[in-house]
């Protein structure tokens, strides 16, 4: 079960070196792209290509990690572990939910 | 400033990276999304960093590797792969692969501050080094040139010393040099050993050195006791030239010994024949005679062209070579223009 995403810009400034411009720079980042991302990851379920799946969630694992998402970079990490070993039938519900995910991510940046 | 190449697929990794590797100060970032493009960029330029992303498409960070460390000069230039902690077996390859050291993700920047640079400073220090070893090499080849120089200059003044207590003219060495080279090269033989016979030749007479003035200023006809010291020229100059560990000494020593051997066993000082007369010494033997007859001396006309052609074709066989006369006719034109541009008033240069 995810956890609701909070900005925890303490936990990210403290890997920045403090660095409050980096900060801002990468959000910006992010929300600039994540639609993007998610697309490309719905793109890869439509056609049911496991190893585009699979580098697409590694994509998204990396880009909630970076914000500090743990719980949803979790999310990211089991759609790919599942995607690697072929499983990817029934899958639907967890490639929602990341998408889900990576959009509350954005909603919750957009409003900071 | 350092070039750091940026390869990752994800538009908020390149823009951290980049935005970090600016924080660094002296950095220029070259950023790619895709690694096939970054590929064709490091076709024409040299990054002093690289920093790569795992998981791409087309082409994921190994691969890239791969192909970044096989093109021309890229294999000493530091590459850092972006990888997770959990992903052990792909660093292990990265690293067989090419890599020198890894950023974790998420990227920490007391760790990416600390990698890039260390990197950094390794890419500086190979320029340096390479930087050092070019200087270096220029260096040498500056004091080679320099002491080649200075061995040129010095024969030819070994040989103008030699002149000087001579009728014959400092353009004469030059002439004679010239006109052997042109015979060489109509030989066959190779450029370098063109070049040696060129520098040699002017040693020919060197040994003329310790020929008493009153035979070798003589104005008339030696006696035959004259001419007996007056032969102990060539092996007197093969003696001050021979031991020498210089090529063009050594080639010297055989010239000033052979170029009056005759082709048919009549010459002197060992009366050798054919082609047991060195052929640097048979080649000489055209060029120095053929300058002496079309030279004006006190005691001479300078012989038409025509005359010495004749004498040496009359000589071919006896005297000379054949084959060595037949290469200078062949170089007519080049004879005539070498006659031109060593008249008898320069008489300064160094032959090269």
């Amino acid at each position: 079960m995810s956890v609701l995403f909070e900005l925890d810009r303490k936990t990210i400034l403290a890997r920045l070196g403090g660095d409050e411009e980096i900060l801002e720079i990468m959000i910006d980042a992010f929300l600039s792209d994540y639609e993007n991302n998610c697309q490309q990851l719905l793109a890869a379920w439509s056609v049911r290509d496991a190893g585009l799946i699979a580098r697409e969630a590694h994509t998204l694992k990396g880009l909630l990690a970076t914000l500090s998402d743990e719980s949803g970079a979790e999310q990211a990490y089991l759609l790919e572990q599942k995607a690697r070993q072929g499983a990817i039938a029934d899958q639907d519900a967890m490639v929602d939910a990341l998408v889900q995910r990576v959009r509350t991510v954005a909603g919750v940046l957009s409003a900071r | 400033m350092h070039t750091v190449l940026i390869v990752d697929d994800s538009d908020i990794n390149l823009t951290l990276i980049k935005a970090l590797v600016l924080k660094l100060g002296n950095c220029n970032p070259v950023l790619f999304d895709h690694p096939l493009k970054a590929v064709e960029w490091c076709q024409t330029h040299i990054p002093d960093l690289v920093i790569v992303d795992y998981m791409m498409p087309d082409m994921d960070g190994l691969e890239f590797i791969r192909t970044f460390r096989a093109l021309d000069g890229r294999a000493e230039i530091p590459v850092l792969m972006v990888t997770a902690n959990d992903q052990k077996d792909v660093r292990y390859e990265a690293l067989s692969g090419g890599a020198n050291d890894f950023l974790n993700k998420p990227i920490d920047r007391v760790e990416f501050t600390a990698r890039v640079r260390n990197m950094l400073d390794l890419r500086t220090g190979q320029k340096f080094l390479a930087d050092r070893a070019q200087h270096l090499a220029s260096l040498v080849a500056e004091q080679t040139q320099e002491i080649c120089d200075r061995e040129k200059e010095l024969i030819f003044r070994i040989s103008r010393a030699a002149e000087f207590r001579d009728p014959e003219t400092g353009a004469h060495i030059q002439r004679m040099a010239h006109y052997s080279r042109l015979i060489a090269r109509a030989l066959g033989l190779d450029e370098s050993t063109q070049k040696l016979i060129l520098e040699a030749a002017p040693m020919h007479d060197v040994g003329k050195i310790a020929i008493p003035d009153y035979i070798l200023l003589k104005p008339g006809r030696l006696t035959p006791e004259e001419f007996e010291i007056m032969k102990r020229h060539a092996q007197l100059g093969y003696d001050l030239l021979a031991g020498s560990h210089s090529e063009i000494m050594k080639a010297g020593a055989m010239i000033a010994q052979s170029h009056h051997e005759k082709f048919d066993g009549s010459g002197y000082p060992a009366g050798i024949q054919g082609e047991d007369i060195p052929l640097f010494g048979r080649i000489v033997a055209v060029a120095d005679v053929f300058d002496a007859l079309t030279s004006e001396r006190p005691y001479k006309k300078a012989w038409s062209l025509e005359d010495a052609r004749k004498f040496l074709e009359e000589g071919a066989g006896k005297h000379f070579d054949p084959r060595c006369v037949a290469a200078l006719f062949e170089e007519w034109p080049e004879v005539l223009e070498i006659r031109q541009r060593f008249a008898d008033q320069h008489d300064t240069m160094p032959v090269c």
